[in-house]
């Protein structure tokens, strides 16, 4: 090996090459596939709630997928009735796929937990809702008022074991009913065209199980 | 689906064979050969010559036949301690 | 003699120039019919590069030691999740990815482009060209790290895995920054006056193709969908194989031989390790999201070719294994050696595990648990980390002319890094384990899966722990190193080559025949 050329242009190549297989043609194929009409587009609210949970690093221990039955418990479990597929991603932007299950995968959520109130609770601090969670409270994103000087649009919420006779109530900011929306928001059970499963979307399937 | 996706196909086609055909001229033009200096070509001559501790003297006596008399080694030539 | 004071003002404080000073250059020049340009040539090639690698290492140190403190932080957060929450900044997402930017682009970038640099002049016989440009490239980079932490801690993401750091505000300087480094290499190997181009050199050019290619592709803005979660992990898997295992490869390539003095075992081995890894490494990406909603022959065509990996990493396994084998000695000697040599057995080992992890039956039990991030430390740890250690041993004496002052604390150093990334790994991968049995039975709650980890969670926090004592151990070493004046060894500490390696004697240096060593500078 004496020439840099040699080097650089084959180095650029293979490079190239896997670009194109793995990132260029995936686009090709996969631009084309359409919302299926059970998805909505995020409202503005939800767009905002997805925001703080890039923001706050939600993603690092939840997942938004569910797993074909063949291959995994996803859906044994009740995280979904049927594995998600990429038309169930059209409007997701990045992704937010995860690859850590510290907590329970979100992609049904909603369907789960539709209660936006609990999600607030749970923000501010999980281990008021579930024990043994070790998931991170998020107070910063509410704030303590006095009672006296509550406004009638601020969202108070009750967390359980909190003093009775306390003079201040925990108001919910608006990160954290943006994201409590954008959870409850978070259902991929409508049915999806059958074209879109079929096609190559058969995930750990039969075909290929080794 | 596959035609829309046939440029890319073609593409990476083109670039494999690109790199396939560049280790074949780095082959012909004989990059490739001669393998047993372009792995010494980090060496200079008082590598082969210093005394390394952890030597056997049989060891010792070889490389000294082969590349003359030992040099003693710096503090601190391996890198750290010694 | 005199040319050579001429040509590098420093040298005469430089490693290698003593023993030819003692009136010997002559007898060697003579004798083998060799002139004295070959050791000029390399004062010249580490007096080019000595002030951009000693910035550069100083920059990664700090990196370490920020880095060590986040993932602290970031361990103790995932079992005991009320501490620190009042601050947005430090909650458990943005601190586990300042984290990661951290070690990852502050630490391991930066020592790596410094021990490149290093490498560099001397590979191919020439002086480091553009070393300004190299500076002011490795300090831009530096800004653009800096940059991305803050924004991150800050809550200014991009949202993507690894690619967190906002594209606008720390990707001008990140890549301005990169390409004044990647220039300055280039010019240098484009002077390069050594007949042949090393294997060292090709992972290191290769590196410096590759990365800008991954950075762009990653950090384009119009990815959506199920489409940026691959484009995510092609970047994020890539960045590790050919970037920082690219340099750390190239880095053990040099030293692992040039300590020993004997060549590498197998020159042919090493062109099929390099074309083989770039050939395969380029297609594991999707392996990170097997089962996921992409199109089945994407995730394939990453487990076929992770299963290939085998070619690469037993061909360079080979190579460097074998250059060592029946010198095991030399470890005792060498710290260096020490650390590159098991920086390379944690390369083999990771790379094995990797292929594994990516087959289906194994990945349905690993994938999302914590035995995913055990598997990153040890390659970005016990591999990376490790051949950076071995490799600043080696150039920061001969960057700033003295030894280094203490072997007690290169010993505490190696044995609390070799300690606490054995107990992190240990423990997080068994808490992965059990993490994912737990998740694989329907029938058990998932709340079992979090108490089933736990332990192992602990285990984490005291192996993190142990190893950002050594990195603190490590920094103070270095600090002491660039504070003594120049070239000159500080008599107020024993003399270095008093003290004694691990499990080595004096006695048995003597019977060894090892040379006396001569307090001449």
């Amino acid at each position: 090996m004496t020439r840099i050329s040699l080097i650089a242009l084959g180095a650029f190549a293979i490079m190239a090459s896997a670009i194109c297989l793995l990132v260029l043609l995936p686009q090709a194929m996969l631009g084309s596939v359409q919302a299926p009409p059970g998805l909505a587009p995020y409202t503005a609210v939800q767009l905002q709630g997805r925001a703080v949970y890039m923001r706050e690093g939600c993603i690092y221990c939840h997942s938004q997928q569910v797993r074909d039955p063949s291959f995994t418990t996803d859906v044994d479990r009740g995280w979904g009735t049927r594995a998600t597929v990429p038309a169930d991603y059209v409007y997701d932007r990045p992704h937010l796929l995860g690859t850590m299950r510290s907590g329970p995968d979100l992609i049904n959520v909603g369907q789960r937990l539709p209660d936006l109130d609990w999600h607030l609770i749970h923000l501010y601090n999980p281990r008021s809702l579930v024990q043994w969670s070790n998931m991170a409270a998020f107070p910063y994103l509410f704030e303590e008022k006095a009672i006296a000087q509550l406004s009638p649009t601020d969202r108070v919420i009750n967390i359980p074991g909190r003093d009775a006779a306390s003079t201040t109530a925990i108001v919910a900011l608006p990160d954290a009913i943006a994201l409590a929306e954008y959870l409850v928001s978070l259902k991929r059970q409508y049915p999806v065209p059958a074209a879109s499963q079929a096609s190559d979307q058969r995930v750990g399937g039969s075909h290929d199980a080794r | 689906m596959l035609p829309s996706s046939l440029i890319v196909i073609v593409a990476t086609a083109l670039f494999t064979l690109g790199a396939a055909l560049m280790l074949i001229w780095g082959w012909r033009k004989g990059f490739l050969r001669d393998l047993d200096a372009q792995s010494r070509v980090i060496f200079d001559d008082r590598d082969w010559r210093l005394a390394r501790p952890w030597e056997s003297p049989a060891e010792r006596a070889e490389r000294e036949r082969e590349f003359g008399v030992s040099l003693p080694a710096d503090k601190g030539e391996w890198g750290g301690a010694l | 003699m005199g040319r050579r004071t001429v040509s590098a003002p420093d040298a005469t404080q430089a490693f290698g120039a003593t023993a030819l000073e003692a009136g010997e250059v002559s007898a060697v020049a003579t004798s083998r019919g060799l002139a004295p340009e070959d050791l000029d040539v390399r004062l010249r090639a580490d007096a080019s590069s000595r002030t951009v690698v000693l910035v550069l290492f100083s920059v990664a140190v700090l990196w370490l030691l920020v880095g060590s403190i986040f993932g602290d932080i970031a361990s103790i957060k995932l079992h005991w999740p009320d501490f620190l929450v009042q601050q947005a900044w430090l909650t458990f997402g943005r601190v586990r990815t300042a984290h990661l930017h951290a070690v990852n682009y502050g630490w391991a970038t930066a020592a790596l482009i410094g021990t490149s640099l290093w490498l560099m002049p001397r590979l191919v016989h020439a002086e480091l060209k553009g070393a300004g440009m190299a500076l002011v490239g490795g300090v831009l980079f530096t800004i653009g790290i800096t940059v991305g932490i803050v924004a991150v801690l800050m809550g200014y993401t991009d949202g993507m895995e690894w690619l967190e750091a906002p594209r606008y505000a720390a990707g001008p300087f990140l890549v301005l920054g990169g390409g004044l480094v990647g220039l300055s290499l280039f010019r240098t190997v484009a002077a390069r006056k050594a007949p042949h181009l090393y294997v060292s050199v090709w992972y290191i050019l290769g590196a410096f193709i590759w990365f800008p290619m991954l950075y762009i592709t990653g950090k384009w803005p119009t990815w959506s969908g199920v489409e940026s979660a691959a484009v995510n992990w092609f970047f994020a898997h890539n960045v590790l194989g050919f970037w920082l295992t690219a340099m750390s490869v190239g880095a053990a390539y040099y030293f692992i031989p040039k300590v020993l003095g004997r060549p590498v075992y197998s020159y042919q081995l090493s062109v099929v390790g390099f074309w083989s890894l770039a050939m395969f490494y380029s297609l594991n990406g999707m392996h990170h999201l097997v089962g996921g909603p992409l199109p089945t022959w994407m995730i394939t065509t990453s487990i076929v070719a992770s299963v290939f990996m085998f070619i690469p990493v037993v061909a360079t396994g080979i190579n460097l294994h074998m250059t060592v084998v029946g010198r095991f000695g030399a470890l005792r000697y060498s710290p260096t050696l020490r650390f590159v040599v098991l920086g390379a057995l944690a390369y083999t080992a990771v790379s094995v595990q990797g292929s594994f992890t990516a087959l289906r039956e194994v990945n349905r039990v690993t994938h999302f648990t914590h035995w995913t991030v055990a598997h990153s430390h040890v390659g970005g740890y016990a591999f990376v980390t490790f051949v950076c250690f071995g490799a600043m041993y080696y150039i920061v004496p001969r960057a700033v002319g003295h030894e280094w002052p203490s072997a007690k604390l290169i010993r505490w150093h190696f044995n609390t890094v070799l300690a606490g990334i054995s107990i992190y790994v240990i423990a997080l991968t068994a808490a992965g384990v059990a993490q994912g049995m737990a998740l694989l039975d329907p029938a058990t709650p998932f709340e079992q899966s979090v108490i089933r980890a736990m332990p192992g969670l602990y285990g984490r926090t005291l192996g993190g722990l142990i190893l950002t004592v050594g990195h603190f151990v490590f920094a103070y070493h270095f600090w002491i190193m660039l504070r003594m004046p120049r070239g000159v060894p500080r008599r107020s500490r024993p003399p270095f080559h008093d003290a004694q390696p691990v499990l080595y004697t004096r006695e048995a240096a003597a019977a060894h025949g090892a040379p006396a060593q001569e307090a001449t500078s």
